[in-house]
């Protein structure tokens, strides 16, 4: 063994070791299997040295250093676990055991009550005390059970604080807190997110965000870091409070943004019970967001989770067997023209489950007539909005980006992982500029935020783009339309990405239902070439591009293709035996409610209002029982992402790997095994599968190469594709007339917390918290003008709609500007709108 | 708050981190406390966290987040002072004027401080008000004091 200069040589009771320069012994120690109790140190965060219990021995060295904050030395002996050590360790165990409720470390009874959960009542209860929800999976109580302690020498000391719950998603009971800090570090060190900080000193220490605020008001983005990694009960997650330990996990892809991120499922039973991220280094590097991490379980355990196959006939409901579900489904279709049929998938739904979707639709039913709620989703800026896939990177190039331009993105709750990723570039001396409006997450941490006036966000990135074109050009252009300190920040921003080395621009979703929806995105495509920047579009869908590349549009064939071309046509007549040129009936979603009558709409984890009238007969398959009674329609049970194998493709065009975890809930199965069911009911061929890697395989067979099943290509590929989605351009907003006053411009987005066309809302308590339903947001002097307090009920009408919404007053929404999200924002039309404003009359 | 305030608490620091501590001591010194408001523009000029800034201000107790009262008593809690009642003292204030220590009337009159050693430890226990020193105090005395404060 030769002294190279990258190891040392050390001696850990009386065992030799070459160890790397520059570990602490700590790690030394675990990387050679040799345990020594720790509570605050953890493999993800710095070394923090405050539990003491980590304290060793070494030659030469004076008192007891902490293993977890000295390097290793070449020659150092250390010795872990002498009498001495021990005693202290136990003594320092003792002093912080005397601020916390110990019942479950050191009562008399427990090792009888483990076993028989006997309590020291009179009567004959058994029920053992459960102070807190961490029993069984407490680092504290392993420490305890190492160092053999089993009383407290020194006189108790409870703090009785109040448990903190009023905050969505965990509750905090800082009685169990050891003040380890891990959850200050891992909010600060990992998420950059500063959310938690001890406050005041000695006895008095407790840990939270400034003054006396919530979490909520303090600005925390709830993914949860902070829960994973406190090593005792004090941070305990709502959901799954009193579960216990999981028996297993399953590592698969979250279906609820087109970020894709790795996650861990963990499963009791036949239950989710918890969600946490995976260790992936390419896609969300061991990050989460609050939809991801909290939202999980609740939204596949709903007691409104469709069991069984229904026949829901004039407001009654039969429970049906497959088989009759099947044969009822199968008559139905059989008797149904192509022109009369339409289907409409979710793009949440797996690329076997959407092509399969469309086969079936254009095999079976020999129609056209497929569509996705994605065309309203996006409006008539869809195309414009796929084409910049074209250009895409993949995430991890935030890394090495130097200047990020943010395009209408907040990165507060979805999407946080994004967040993450920015403000790590922000610390190594990236720059970042965001566009937006409107108040949101990036405004505080960014160099410069360009603040369009509402509506005006095309004129401000057609000036950027102007002033980027040609050399020394910037100075002499103007930006139409927009306030003097914009012109100035703009011409910085210009510069800024003429010499950058590696620009990035990131494109998020508050300009997605705009009226120049269309303009904005050609113009980020354009601004890209001119600086020579990635491009990185944000979906809110997982599957997005899935959906085009499997070709659930009329417009698209699998594989991207356009519809009108012939060759490619020619190749699917072929091996499908479907003349596909002769298709063309005009027919898409947007055509559901003005178009002719369908005999027949097949839904598939879609969610229209009213959808049982659009069509004589509909069948609606999803995960749950629709919102309202249904008049008549047969609905169908199918599996969530976490109850069936699939692939999905990220918005980086990485195809990924989504694994059962559990079985579906009653009868309910997979999308694509129903599909196939009915066709083969219909006696049509070509769907013979019997599990999703079949159908994987022919997709890559004659669609294109996914690669294997079991292990997808983990590149992503940048979009290529040669349709075009045709939406047309929606009427603006009609004028309005407040007497001689402008009118009010309101945006409205649409809600992305959906999963299946149904919001996570509605599933999901802290959800409601998080993601307010139906709250305009106004400028305090505007309410004011207008007498409208905070919730007030407030009427915003223009020509076209009146709505109630509740009022929300936020200091930095733009005067005279409105703010809500809506489920589909899109029913009301483009963005902006002009309206009007007043307090509804009680 | 104007340009001209944030200049005025701003001027001649960089926006660095280590920036953090003498920047709350002159908010302290030029408005009597640490304010939310005062804490969000050090949060905006320093970026650097409005908790990680309160985290970092309240572990000092040269800092307050309550605008002072127009009277000030401060409690000695030294070790003669405490070992002759002045704890009492602090308990008799606390329920006269119905604040606890760092907190400050809802009139605006008088805040109430716990203070560590006033230096004279012969006179204890001791109560400063304002700048008199008042001695070897008992409860009742200090009731009659405080009406002499409006």
């Amino acid at each position: 063994m030769g002294k190279t200069s990258k190891t040392v040589q050390i001696n850990m009771d009386n065992q030799r070791l070459e160890v790397h320069r520059g570990l602490t012994i700590l790690q030394a120690a675990e990387s050679n299997g040799i345990y020594i109790p720790t509570l605050c140190a953890h493999q993800d965060l710095s070394p923090f040295g405050g539990c003491r219990m980590c304290i060793v021995e070494v030659e030469g060295m004076r008192g007891f250093p902490t293993a977890c904050t000295t390097p290793v030395e070449e020659g150092m002996v250390i010795r872990t676990k002498t009498s001495q050590v021990q005693a202290e360790r136990k003594e320092i165990l003792q002093l912080i055991l005397s601020e916390h409720t110990s019942s479950c470390l050191v009562c008399d009874e427990k090792v009888e009550c483990k076993e028989f959960m006997g309590t020291i009542r009179k009567a004959g209860v058994t029920t053992g005390c459960r102070y807190c929800p961490n029993d069984d999976q407490c680092e504290l109580q392993d420490v305890v059970d190492y160092l053999e302690l089993d009383e407290i020498g020194y006189p108790v000391y409870y703090r009785g604080l109040r448990v903190e719950k009023e905050d969505p998603f965990y509750d905090r009971d800082y009685n169990l807190c050891i003040l380890c800090g891990r959850c200050i570090r891992v909010c600060q060190e990992v998420r950059a997110a500063n959310t938690l900080a001890f406050k005041q000193r000695g006895r008095f220490t407790v840990i939270g965000p400034a003054f006396d605020r919530t979490h909520m008001e303090a600005g925390c983005e709830f993914c949860g870091a902070c829960v994973s990694v406190c090593p005792t009960g004090a941070l305990s997650e709502k959901a799954r409070k009193w579960e216990g330990k999981p028996d297993r996990e399953q590592i698969t892809t979250c279906a609820l943004c087109g970020v894709g991120c790795q996650m861990r499922l963990l499963i009791k039973g036949e239950k989710i019970i918890g969600s946490l991220p995976a260790q992936d280094p390419v896609v969300n590097s061991g990050q989460l967001c609050v939809k991801g991490r909290f939202c999980v379980t609740e939204l596949v355990n709903h007691h409104r989770r469709l069991r069984k196959p229904q026949r829901h006939q004039n407001g009654t409901e039969v429970e049906l067997s497959w088989n009759e579900a099947i044969e009822a489904a199968a008559a139905e279709l059989s008797v149904c023209a192509p022109k009369q049929f339409g289907m409409l998938i979710s793009p949440n739904c797996s690329n076997e489950d959407l092509y399969i979707a469309q086969k079936f639709a254009r095999v079976a039913m020999g129609s056209p007539n497929i569509d996705s709620s994605t065309r309203t989703f996006y409006g008539h800026g869809f195309s414009a909005y796929l084409d910049l896939f074209r250009q895409s990177a993949p995430l991890a190039d935030l890394e090495k980006s130097s200047d990020i331009l943010c395009v209408g993105l907040d990165a507060r709750f979805g999407r946080s992982v994004v967040g993450v990723a920015l403000r790590k570039a922000m610390k190594r001396g990236a720059r970042i500029v965001t566009i937006n409006p409107r108040p949101h997450n990036l405004a505080l941490m960014a160099d410069i935020w360009l603040k369009p006036i509402l509506g005006a966000e095309a004129g401000l990135l057609r000036s950027l783009v102007k002033m980027t074109e040609r050399k020394n050009s910037t100075s002499r252009t103007r930006a139409k339309g927009q306030g003097r300190g914009l012109t100035q920040d703009l011409l910085t921003v210009a510069e800024m990405l003429k010499n950058a080395h590696s620009p990035a621009i990131l494109v998020g979703s508050e300009f997605l239902q705009h009226d120049k929806s269309w303009q904005i995105f050609e113009l980020v495509g354009r601004l890209a070439q001119n600086v020579g920047a990635r491009i990185l579009p944000l979906p809110a869908q997982n599957n997005l591009l899935g959906s085009i590349l499997m070709g659930t549009y009329p417009e698209i064939l699998p594989g991207g293709f356009s519809s009108a071309d012939e060759k490619k046509a020619r190749q699917f007549k072929k091996s499908w035996s479907v003349n596909l040129a002769q298709f063309s009936t005009g027919w898409n979603a947007s055509a559901l409610s003005t178009g002719p009558r369908l005999k027949v709409l097949y839904l598939i984890g879609e969610n229209l209002p009213g959808f049982d009238q659009l069509a004589d007969f509909t069948i609606y398959q999803n995960i749950y029982s629709p919102d309202s009674p249904t008049v008549d329609a047969l609905v169908l049970p199918s599996a969530a992402f976490t109850e069936a194998d699939g692939t999905f493709i990220n918005g980086e065009g990485r195809i990924q790997r989504v694994r059962k975890a559990v079985n579906p809930p009653g009868d309910a199965l997979p999308d694509w095994e129903i599909l196939c069911r009915i066709a083969r009911k219909m006696g049509k061929k070509g769907f013979d599968f019997s599990s999703a890697g079949q159908i994987h395989r022919e997709i890559s067979r004659s669609v294109m190469n996914l690669g294997r099943f079991h292990r997808p290509k983990r590149k992503p590929v940048p979009l290529t594709w040669q349709g075009r989605v045709n939406v047309s351009r929606p009427k603006p907003s009609g004028k309005v007339k407040d007497g001689k006053q402008i009118p009010f411009l309101l945006h409205a987005s649409s809600a992305e917390h959906v999963y299946r066309g149904f919001l996570l809302t509605a599933f999901v308590e802290g959800a409601r918290q998080i993601f307010p339903q139906d709250m305009v947001d106004i400028n305090p002097k505007d309410a004011q003008k207008k007498g409208i307090s905070q919730g007030d009920a407030v009427v915003v009408s223009c020509e076209r709609f009146q709505e109630t919404w509740t009022a929300n007053i936020v200091d930095e929404q733009p005067p005279r500007t409105l703010h809500v999200t809506l489920h589909q924002s899109a029913s009301l039309g483009a963005n902006p709108h002009r309206v009007k404003v007043k307090k509804k009359d009680v | 708050m104007s340009s001209e305030k944030r200049a005025e608490l701003f001027s001649g620091y960089q926006g660095e981190e280590g920036d953090l501590i003498p920047i709350l001591q002159r908010v302290q010194e030029k408005q009597g406390y640490i304010s939310e408001e005062a804490v969000r523009r050090i949060s905006r000029f320093l970026k650097i966290s409005e908790n990680q800034i309160y985290g970092v201000a309240s572990f000092y107790s040269q800092f307050r987040f309550t605008e002072p009262g127009r009277n000030s008593i401060k409690v000695c809690l030294g070790t003669a002072c405490h070992v002759r009642g002045g704890q009492i003292l602090i308990d008799a204030v606390e329920r006269e004027l119905d604040i606890s220590p760092g907190e400050t009337t809802a009139c605006g009159r008088f805040d109430l401080q716990r203070v560590a050693c006033l230096g004279c430890c012969a006179l204890a226990p001791v109560v400063q008000i304002n700048d008199d020193i008042y001695s070897r105090m008992t409860v009742i005395r200090l009731k009659e004091i405080l009406q002499n404060y409006e």
